[in-house]
């Protein structure tokens, strides 16, 4: 059974977590990282079939951050779901460390796959389950997207191809947080639905409030949503989420917290980074 | 080279299981027998060759041996990055065939003309970059570049390229030897070799006997083999239907650079770094530009030298 509270305790701890590696390390990126907070929760909390016995079983769940500049929201979760040790959260994008600035698989073997330039995971995940369905398993894969990584037209390719290709395990979550590197996403999109443009590809797509890990959980139930159809979730999230002089600022793409600005996180999420929480501040 | 690479390839399917090939919608009716054959193993992925890369990568993470076949001009340039990124940064088994490389598509027009593509696959990191000159040397590479451990770049003709013959065999990563001789090495690169060949046959009944080397692979760069002729011969001249940068005369000249002084004369042949307008055919494209057999034996004969 999925505990609704615990898990939203979770998402706090994860943000503080986010908002203290971005101010330790001085790398940007933030806002980004706390809009898929829940997204990646939910993913690691309830969907996924992996564990860190589990995560070389070639019939293990994939999951890609195809948005890897959002990986300190991935680095937080795999460490507290024990696939990686929590100390490694100390040493975010430090050289030769195996949590970088973008996520790199020949530094955190626990990766599917490096990230770090929008459009290509969607595209992998199809090739790794088209392979894997030749191979008989029944593994499934979830991508997780930006809003912004939408506008790449391999994203589009990928699209098709899973749509032509039948790939029913395979899941989309678009980060919708209406913020890219330096603009408004639905002006850049010329104001169009994403959830239309991926049933107009041939997808079942639903569209659910993003930042409620209770919403995204009753999705995935669902999955998948239309057999013989890849499944798409469009997460209407906030940039920034859970901290309120982050949410919906464009400058939070790129900005550093300062030592204020991370007290001001910390005491309003009221939680403790997860690597820090045995720990007297 | 492309029908021999079609039957190479599915005999190399039947042997190995882990064999998938994928297409960016090209090759109408080439690959008839191992769709027949494999089935699923054959995937028509359509005109997105991005999507090929990153889907020939996802493959490849799951112990697959993908092959891409599009067009030369299409499966580089376009994708690059996918190929870049997704494949060679993951250090991937994927082989990514390219048709009609050089001119093979000249009247086609500039579009369709590949000779920037040695030079691009050429700075990724832990790919092998490989030519054939002929069906012979297609039949004999691509079993060697299926089963190597990285990413590999493999660039094909159009189909009736000339055959030829040496007695060593094509080997990946070696130069291989087609005429042995003296004072002068012709180096070639892709069905170059063919007219390497047909000029040497001129330059022999006028008394000159130069060596011929066939650079099928053009990274790694067999330098073993450059070390020997440059303490052989006067003079290097390297023949390739690329652009003058980053393709087989720049990396002999770049390897050259770093050898002490008294290193051979080089002299490259090839395309100049223009647009080639007006679609001529290769046939056309060649003397026009001076790298053709009649060009070989003036740089060699008469020491005419085309500035590109």
């Amino acid at each position: 059974m999925v505990d609704i509270p615990v898990l939203e305790q979770k998402a706090r701890e994860v943000r503080a977590t986010c908002v203290q590696l971005s101010h330790d390390a001085g790398v940007g990126h933030l806002g980004s990282a706390l809009s898929c907070v829940e997204g990646i929760i939910a993913l690691y909390y309830y969907w996924l079939r992996i564990s860190p016995q589990t995560c070389k079983d070639p019939n293990r769940d994939r999951f890609i951050l195809s948005k890897g500049h959002a990986c300190t929201a991935h680095y937080a979760v795999l460490a507290d779901r024990g696939f990686i040790p929590l100390d490694w959260l100390f040493r975010y994008a430090w050289t030769k460390e195996p949590l970088s600035d973008h996520p790199c698989k020949h530094a955190l073997d626990v990766l599917e796959c490096s990230a770090g330039s929008l459009g290509h995971g969607l595209g992998i995940a199809t090739g790794m389950l088209y392979g894997l369905r030749l191979d008989g398993s029944a593994a499934r894969a979830a991508v997780l997207m930006s809003d912004g990584e939408c506008n790449e037209g391999s994203v589009w390719e990928a699209a098709m191809f899973a749509a032509a290709k039948k790939l029913d395990n395979l899941l989309a979550l678009v980060d919708y947080n209406g913020i890219q590197a330096v603009g408004r996403s639905d002006e850049i999109m010329g104001y169009t639905s994403l959830e239309e443009k991926f049933r107009a590809f041939g997808w079942e797509a639903h569209t659910v409030p993003g930042n409620d890990v209770q919403s995204i959980i009753r999705v995935l139930g669902e999955f998948p949503f239309k057999k013989g159809r890849p499944s798409a979730i469009i997460l209407r999230t906030k940039k920034g989420a859970g901290i309120s002089f982050m949410e919906d600022e464009v400058l939070w793409h790129y900005r550093v917290p300062s030592d204020d600005d991370l007290n001001n996180a910390l005491a309003e999420l009221d939680a403790k980074p997860i690597h820090l929480k045995d720990k007297k501040q | 080279m492309r029908l021999t690479f079609a039957k190479t390839l599915t005999r190399l399917a039947e042997k190995n299981p882990r064999i998938i090939l994928l297409t960016g919608d090209l090759g109408f009716k080439l690959f008839d027998e191992f769709c027949a054959r494999f089935g699923p193993r054959y995937v028509n992925v359509g005109v997105a060759e991005a999507q090929m890369m990153c889907a020939a990568a996802g493959l490849a993470h799951e112990g697959w041996r993908p092959i891409t076949y599009s067009i030369a001009s299409f499966t580089t340039a376009r994708c690059f990055e996918q190929i870049k990124i997704s494949i060679a940064y993951a250090g991937l088994p994927v082989v990514i065939s390219g048709v009609g490389g050089g001119f093979a598509y000249g009247s086609s027009g500039v579009t369709h003309h590949s000779v920037d593509d040695l030079a691009l696959m050429r700075t990724i990191p832990g790919i092998t970059v490989v030519a054939p000159g002929d069906a012979n040397e297609v039949e004999q590479l691509l079993p060697q570049v299926l089963e190597s451990q990285g990413p590999c770049y493999f660039r094909i003709g159009r189909g009736n390229e000339p055959q030829y013959h040496a007695k060593d065999p094509a080997v990946l990563g070696r130069a291989r030897l087609l005429r042995d001789g003296q004072d002068t090495a012709i180096l070639s690169t892709g069905d170059m070799a063919s007219e390497v060949l047909s000029a040497i046959k001129t330059l022999n009944s006028s008394n000159y006997f130069p060596i011929a080397y066939q650079f099928h692979t053009i990274k790694p760069l067999d330098t073993t083999v450059l070390e020997k002729l440059s303490k052989k011969v006067k003079q290097i001249i390297t023949v390739e239907e690329h652009i003058p940068y980053g393709g087989l005369g720049c990396a002999v000249r770049d390897w050259l650079c770093t050898k002490d002084q008294n290193v051979p004369k080089l002299i490259s042949l090839g395309p100049p770094d223009k647009f080639v307008l007006g679609s001529p055919t290769q046939c056309e494209i060649r003397p026009e530009h001076k790298f053709d057999a009649e060009a070989i034996v003036d740089a060699i004969v008469s020491r005419v030298e085309v500035l590109r």
